[in-house]
């Protein structure tokens, strides 16, 4: 068996996924490198060209790291209204100012009455020091009836029409397969901002091709599926791996990690145009192997569904909040709240669950220690 | 046992008693349940949220807490009885000490809007911030409530017993210049580096000179005028002398390559300093003493600047 044929048949057995194309039996980027090769993609139907790599700005704690970003050529960058209390967009105005052009800007808005959101979307303007909003997105959907809420569409169509808005979309941290899905069917959105990693399903896989091909830009976040730190896994660092592997597919328009400091930055930049190498598949391998069974990676391989329809993937999220990220995930939803309380409740005093885990997460245990950590 | 005797027991049992429960309030009992503002009443909570249970509450942000020392939270709602619409929020978070309570707080803060309680507040007419001991508290509503909202914060304030004073390093900024409200702390990736770590900053204004063009039609040709300018004080901290060396040593190789470090050691700070263009904190002179490394960044005035950095040297001890 030539290498090539090796690493891609070991590839698709232990991440489950095919990666035919893009894989490549060369070796990665020195470490040292720090001028990336920048390497471009279409947002989908809005036509922007921005960096594979872009950068998350949630965590980010100093303007610094964003003139990094932008030195380094980085063109996209995903904040939201309520991050630190809006100072995260104002940081990203702030570092932006006077190279608005030069940058795209994606931030967020939460479903609620017109004047709320019209209200929202103006202060994330002042912050953001801008005219427009690049990309604004509908933080956190989780039904498909959201994804094609005609009341949604419309009061974005008008943001649009009033130039505050060049670009719509919404974000998703479960279920991404279904929404992608239906978000595929209409023109409502241009963008979508989906968790999407090396654990995922063919599903999912699929599902993010068919949203591309509709022309939705697919922006992947959640890439390094859940951010273990280097001393809990032993010094395994594999965070360049994962990046380069979902960049392998095509249909992702930009993956967004979450960056906070400036080597994290450099680090990241010069997975573009890297090749996925033999190195990064091992280093995959061994970071599969430490998440297998420990916790849910929200890859929407799940056999069985709930006859009462409960979302026990947002039950499951917690535990990979917890557990993976020490919390990550974004917004805050109060209304939220009372339903997960309701499904917890429903789900824990449940004898039949019929759900399964191909990756051998015992998914009944899972849902006791949601909610445990629920019902505290 | 003599009553002297009994007496010293009586006390040392009480010293015990006050060492034990100090810092265990439970935090539940921090949420005002009675003398509430006229007409407003608890309707939600107290909901405690630990490290395992944050997020739900506020999801992606619970990671920014954790940087902080986050240990647990309260939070409840109070209904305005007049109008039901009229809601009130309370978040109140144990950082764990004084220091990681300031630096949430800080992260917060974006003005100097004093509210008169806690250690250091912000107040507008739709949130209150402030921390106190180790405690940082948010008090937020979607109506104008300006009166209640202070009312809020009053009494929270009142019923924390933390006696911590403010972190002393907020005591190291010189005032000359200082543009208030401006020091934050950061618990890591300091001035964007992961190996600065942790540290404080504060914001300085000087007045610099900027040559404006002349308008149109004008005589004058380039016109000098006067324009605010800020930039920083800051103070790295480390576990001790050698590490904030070492400290000091890689910051200077990373200006090495990324900036200009100038060849010779700027006067009156001593050997362990350097002088430098850092590429995103603009000109910096940094100088370690002790514990930390102290810097200034993004001046113009060179002059001004080395005083204020001699005065912030002075000041920390």
């Amino acid at each position: 068996m030539g290498r090539r044929r090796f690493i891609k048949t070991i590839s698709s057995t232990l991440l489950g996924i095919a990666a035919p194309n893009i894989l490549k039996a060369k070796s990665s980027l020195g470490k040292g490198e720090k001028n990336p090769n920048l390497e471009y993609r279409t947002l989908g139907r809005t036509g922007l060209k921005v960096t594979a790599v872009s950068m998350g700005v949630m965590n980010c704690s100093d303007p610094a790291v964003l003139q990094r970003a932008f030195d380094l050529g980085v063109n996209f960058y995903d904040t939201a209204d309520c991050y630190m209390h809006g100072h995260n967009e104002e940081m990203v105005g702030k570092a932006f100012e006077g190279k608005r052009q030069k940058v795209f800007i994606q931030t967020k808005v939460h479903a609620h009455d017109e004047k709320k959101m019209m209200a929202s979307v103006e202060k994330s303007l002042h912050r953001l020091q801008t005219d427009y909003i690049d990309v604004l997105v509908w933080h956190g959907h989780s039904t498909p009836e959201e994804v094609s809420d005609p009341r949604l569409f419309e009061f974005m169509s008008k943001m649009k029409k009033e130039g505050k808005v060049r670009f719509a979309g919404f974000s998703a941290h479960s279920k991404m397969a279904s929404l992608l899905r239906e978000a595929a069917k209409s023109n409502f959105h241009d963008v979508a901002l989906v968790s999407y990693n090396f654990t995922h399903s063919k599903a999912l896989k699929e599902a993010v091709a068919l949203a591309a091909k509709s022309g939705i830009g697919v922006v992947a976040m959640k890439t390094q599926t859940g951010g273990y730190k280097k001393e809990k896994m032993g010094g395994l660092s594999p965070h360049q791996a994962a990046l380069k592997y979902i960049l392998m597919d095509e249909n992702v328009s930009a993956a967004i990690p979450g960056v906070t400091t400036i080597e994290q930055i450099e680090e990241c930049t010069t997975v573009m145009g890297a090749s996925f190498s033999k190195g990064d598949l091992s280093e995959l391998k061994q970071y599969q192997s430490f998440l297998q069974g420990r916790i849910c990676t929200m890859c929407g391989g799940c056999v069985g569904e709930c006859p009462d329809g409960v979302s026990y993937g947002d039950l499951l999220r917690f535990v990979m909040y917890r557990d993976g990220y020490e919390s990550d995930g974004l917004v805050r939803e109060a209304s939220e709240q009372s339903m997960m309380l309701r499904n917890i409740e429903r789900c824990s005093g449940c004898p039949s669950c019929s759900i399964v885990c191909r990756r051998g997460v015992d998914i009944q245990a899972q849902i006791q220690m949601a909610k445990q950590i629920l019902l505290v | 046992m003599n009553r002297k005797r009994l007496l010293i027991l009586i006390l040392a049992w009480i010293f015990l008693l006050i060492k034990v429960s100090h810092g265990k309030t439970p935090l539940e009992s921090l949420v005002p349940k009675k003398d509430l503002p006229k007409a407003w009443a608890l309707i939600e909570g107290p909901h405690i949220y630990t490290k395992k249970t944050l997020f739900k509450h506020i999801n992606g942000q619970a990671e920014l807490y954790f940087k902080y020392g986050f240990r647990e939270s309260v939070f409840a709602i109070y209904q305005d009885r007049k109008n039901s619409k009229n809601q009130i929020e309370v978040d109140i978070y144990d950082m764990g000490n004084v220091i990681q309570a300031f630096g949430i707080f800080s992260r917060f803060r974006n003005e100097d809007r004093p509210g008169g309680f806690g250690l250091d507040s912000f107040f507008d007419e739709h949130s209150a911030l402030f921390y106190k001991g180790k405690y940082f508290v948010m008090v937020y509503a979607e109506e104008s409530n300006s009166d209640p909202l202070r009312q809020f914060c009053k009494l929270i304030s009142s019923m924390i017993s933390d006696p911590s004073p403010p972190p002393e390093e907020i005591g190291y900024f010189p005032k000359s210049g200082f543009k208030p409200g401006s020091i934050q702390y950061f618990s890591e990736g300091f001035l964007g580096h992961q190996f600065l770590e942790k540290g404080f900053q504060g914001t300085y204004i000087e007045q610099v000179e900027v040559k404006a063009k002349a308008e149109a039609g004008s005589e004058d040709k380039d016109k000098a005028k006067t324009e605010r300018k800020e930039f920083h004080l800051f103070l790295a901290i480390f576990k001790n002398p050698e590490d904030a060396l070492s400290g000091l040593t890689i910051y200077k190789d990373y200006l090495t390559r990324k900036g200009e470090v100038s060849l010779e050691t700027p006067v009156g700070f001593g050997p362990h300093s350097f002088r430098a263009e850092d590429p995103y904190q603009g000109q910096v002179i940094v100088v370690q003493k002790g514990f930390y490394l102290l810097g200034v960044g993004g001046f113009e005035k060179e002059k001004d600047a080395e005083n204020l950095l001699k005065e912030f040297m002075k000041n920390t001890r």
